[in-house]
């Protein structure tokens, strides 16, 4: 790129990076920052000093030990689409944006793994393990631009965790490199089994770029399930579809996936053009049951039958694609839809016991509606993975500030519920204000503990996860 | 419990301006060819819609670095299609692209400044070209971007069109043909063989006297002229008489569609075709296999499916669809001329799997947009095998076989 400024009005950080990595592409002009100053939580603007795309690991050795000797907070980021605030400069400093890693290194079909670099697309590990027959299941909703290492920095989740959890399940080892610029492998391609000592890849799996920053992953790939069967059902009240989830959760099928919508979302659906039908004012209940053929036919009679006796009168099921995608489109249709109709929206994704949806869901909308914020909610129902998304406008004065004192509330009555505060989105600095609360000092403590041994003084992602983990120089 | 809606659903602003539409969810990034290409998020979509947006509110001042991300675009319009939130992308980039023509603060080569004001008179520009297509049909204009074939020096399509039509008597649908700047001055001959074909497949087909440049050229680069132009075609169009006005380049086809609003239709070609009980050429033997790459401006823009297997089967060719057809091949109108280097490696990219078809076939890239035609052809310089471009109109059209050409 041709623009540059001079020299003497350079930040820092840049002359540490120009001298350490020449060769590493920086920005740090204003209207080069814009683009960096968020995540997918775009109501919170966080301005980088600067930001760095490294070609190689080479390139980000250098500039991780330039930028620690100089005493600069600095963070690691993918596609930026987390919704937690996790990818951005809380304190200043220079992010590391690793788009240009994204080279999937190898599939070994015989040993079911693949070896990836952290700026891999999920999408594009999906496509070039597809036709192998293989399959890596988390399936996070931003997967066709997320990337791995954001996907193991926040132990991302999906629809099908259900029954294949979530991307820590796949994760046999991880390459990352360290504060004093070393680079480390915990676990690897036989990681599978657990280490003969303490699982350390573990450490790192939902670590959110405090400990280290990811150059490489080894992944289990499992066997492509055979043939999927995709059933959708309303209800006209809360406690025939509780009882329906309830019932899929413990059915010996172990369903891939269950799905809950509120007749909030329905409503929202049923008023667009993307409208499937569904009756308004009813909840629904979409579940997946995969494997071989001539299991999964067997099955889904029981399954059908169940979604019946909990109070459907329409049970829909398909196993063609085009169908399936169309049981799934009202789904499916609402991230956008949200997006169409507001222009801030702030989503949380807080896991609860399925047991008390109920009463949660009679907070949220009590809360709600006396703020007079909007909300609809989904659910990764198998897992209590509750995704309340409040509609908002940033730009009309308190709005913002409505929304937020709504957020905190739902955080402790979380908490009161014996629920946790992320499911798969993570911290970073949105609920970090909620997590001494949530766990306690002592269990706090611990677990500072950790990023203490790594990141001793938080110049990797200070004021994420932790809002004491502040940086001093 | 309260389970019904409640109003405060549709309290939050129901329409939202089209510059803040966009919730940043980023599902727009992997679309983006030039973040694939750069690792840049303000190379993005949603990265130049902030900085659109903070120059809209006053938070940055338009620069050169604004300036450079706002060039930077291709303008393919795939990040539309995948866009959950329907950002209208294009229309907010038609509007900067405007604003820095207005400021001053455009870089757009002489070349295109010229041909931007030589589009506005047909007849000139035609007269003008002359030259290039009597050279051209000699085989005798070695420049990259220009391929193959063999355009009419004197007759215009309108001629053309009128002299088939009288010959053949047509009886089917009435419909209006944009023959285009570039496409009727320099590429003239598949204009003809849009009319042979769809006269053989007995449409009516005329060219209204005074039609305009569609106006595209002037949307890709923001430069003044393409409001008149749309009144020009509005009047010459809806005083045709047709039910529809097709056309054979995807890019012109699009913004055609803006103009007319609907009155009368606008449709592709092939898609209009795919209409009709298309005559099926006889079938090809092994030489040649067609990769069909699908416009940009088609699938984005005009927001078709694709083009439809009916038509495509009718070549008589064996076919397949090119691989990532729907990524963009790094024409983008002008873009090619404009940042050249990122046009040729957008197309690298995309051009790398004609290295890898078998020999003992001659891969055809075949296309329904002029700039994506004359882009493949770049190719030539970089892929070290024989393939051919052609326009899938061309492969309907056995007078405009290879050994014609």
């Amino acid at each position: 790129m041709i623009l540059r400024r001079s020299a003497e009005n350079l930040p820092r950080s840049v002359k540490v990076i120009r001298r350490t990595a020449p060769s590493c592409k920086v920005l740090h002009h204003p209207s080069q920052l814009a683009a960096y100053d968020c995540d997918a939580l775009s109501f919170k603007h966080f301005t980088p000093e600067a930001v760095v795309i490294p070609e190689n690991v080479d390139q980000l050795v250098a500039v991780v030990k330039g930028l620690a000797g100089a005493g600069i907070p600095f963070q690691p980021r993918g596609a930026g689409t987390s919704l937690s605030g996790g990818p951005v400069a809380a304190q200043g400093g220079v992010i590391l944006h690793l788009s240009r890693f994204r080279t999937i290194e190898q599939i070994d079909k015989e040993n079911r793994l693949a070896v990836v670099q952290p700026g891999v697309v999920l999408s594009d590990l999906e496509k070039a393990v597809k036709p192998l027959g293989l399959y890596y299941p988390p399936d996070p909703s931003t997967g066709p631009v997320c990337t791995l290492g954001g996907n193991v920095a926040s132990n991302s989740g999906g629809v099908h965790c259900f029954r294949y959890g979530v991307t820590g399940n796949y994760v046999l080892g991880v390459e990352t490199l360290l504060l004093d610029g070393s680079l480390v492998r915990f676990g690897g391609p036989a990681g599978g089994r657990g280490d003969w000592r303490d699982d350390w890849k573990r450490l790192f799996i939902g670590s959110e770029g405090t400990l280290g920053i990811f150059t490489r992953f080894w992944l289990r790939l499992i066997p492509r399930p055979e043939k999927v069967w995709t059933l959708r059902a309303t209800y006209r009240d809360l406690r025939s579809a509780s009882l329906a989830i309830q019932k899929l959760a413990t059915h010996p099928s172990f369903p891939a996936a269950i799905e809950f919508m509120d007749p909030r979302c329905v409503e929202l659906v049923e008023n667009s053009s993307m409208r499937v039908g569904l009756p308004k004012g009813s909840f629904m209940i979409l579940t997946e049951i995969d494997g071989p053929a001539v299991l999964v036919d067997r099955r889904l009679k029981s399954i059908a039958d169940l979604l019946q006796q909990c109070g459907s009168e329409d049970v829909a099921f398909a196993d063609v694609e085009s169908e399936r995608l169309a049981l799934w489109k009202a789904r499916k249709a609402l991230g956008g839809l949200l997006g169409k109709i507001t222009p801030n929206f702030l989503v949380q994704d807080a896991v609860i016991p399925k047991a008390v949806l109920g009463e949660m869901l009679e907070f949220l909308y009590q809360e709600a509606d006396a703020a007079g914020v909007g909300v609809a909610t989904i659910m990764h129902a198998g897992d209590g993975n509750l995704h309340p998304n409040f509609l908002f406008d940033a730009r009309r004065p308190g709005e913002l500030e409505k929304v937020e004192k709504i957020g905190s509330k739902i955080m402790l009555k979380v908490s009161e519920l014996g629920g946790t505060l992320s499911g798969e989105h993570g911290i970073g600095n949105d609920k970090s204000p909620y997590i001494e609360d949530h766990f306690g000092p002592l269990a706090s403590a611990m677990q500072m503990a950790i990023p203490n041994v790594f990141n001793p003084q938080h110049q990797l992602n200070p004021l994420k996860v932790f809002p004491q983990r502040k940086f001093v120089a | 419990m309260s389970q019904g809606p409640s109003q405060t659903l549709t309290n939050v602003s129901s329409a939202v301006d089209p510059l803040r539409a966009c919730v940043h969810c980023g599902l727009c990034l992997e679309a983006c060819p030039t973040y694939r290409l750069t690792g840049d998020e303000n190379n993005s979509p949603r990265g130049r819609l902030l900085l659109w947006r903070a120059i809209d509110e006053g938070r940055l001042q338009a620069d050169t670095y604004t300036d450079f991300y706002t060039d930077e675009c291709v303008g393919c319009l795939a990040c539309e299609s995948v866009c959950p939130a329907d950002v209208p992308y294009g229309h907010n980039l038609e509007i900067q692209r405007q604003r820095q023509v207005e400021a001053e603060r455009a870089h757009l080569d002489w070349r295109v400044r010229a041909a931007g004001v030589a589009v506005k008179s047909p007849a000139i520009f035609n007269l003008a070209l002359a030259p290039a297509r009597l050279l051209r049909s000699l085989s005798l204009l070695p420049h990259p971007m220009v391929f193959k074939g063999r355009p009419a020096l004197l007759k215009s399509t309108a001629e053309y069109a009128a002299d088939l039509v009288a010959k053949f008597n047509p009886t089917g649908p009435k419909v209006a043909f944009l023959t285009g700047c570039l496409m009727e001055a320099l590429f003239r001959e598949i204009n003809f063989a849009t009319v042979r074909v769809l006269v053989e497949n007995g449409v009516r087909v005329v060219v209204p006297r005074g039609q305009g440049c569609c106006g595209a050229f002037h949307e890709h680069t923001g430069m003044s002229g393409a409001a008149e132009l749309s009144v020009t075609n509005q009047q010459v169009f809806r005083a045709a008489d047709v039910e529809r006005v097709v056309t054979n380049s995807a890019g012109c086809g699009f913004a055609l569609q803006k103009a007319l609003a609907g009155d009368p239709p606008v449709q592709d070609v092939l898609g209009f075709l795919g209409t009709l009980d298309v005559k099926r050429q006889q079938e090809r033997e092994g030489l040649y296999k067609v990769y069909v790459d699908l416009p940009c401006h088609l699938v984005h823009g005009q927001k078709v499916d694709g083009i439809p297997d009916s038509v495509l089967d009718a070549t008589g060719y064996r076919w397949e669809l090119a691989p990532y057809a729907r990524d963009c091949c790094g024409s983008g109108g002008v873009y090619n001329l404009q940042k050249p280097k990122n046009a040729r490696h957008i197309l690298k990219s995309k051009a790398a799997f004609l290295e890898k078809v078998p020999k003992d076939i001659v891969p055809i890239v075949a296309t329904s947009n002029h700039v994506c035609m004359m882009q493949w052809n770049t190719a030539k310089t970089f892929i070290r095998r024989r393939f051919e471009v052609r326009h899938i109109v061309q492969l309907l059209d056995p007078a405009s076989s290879f050994d014609s050409t």
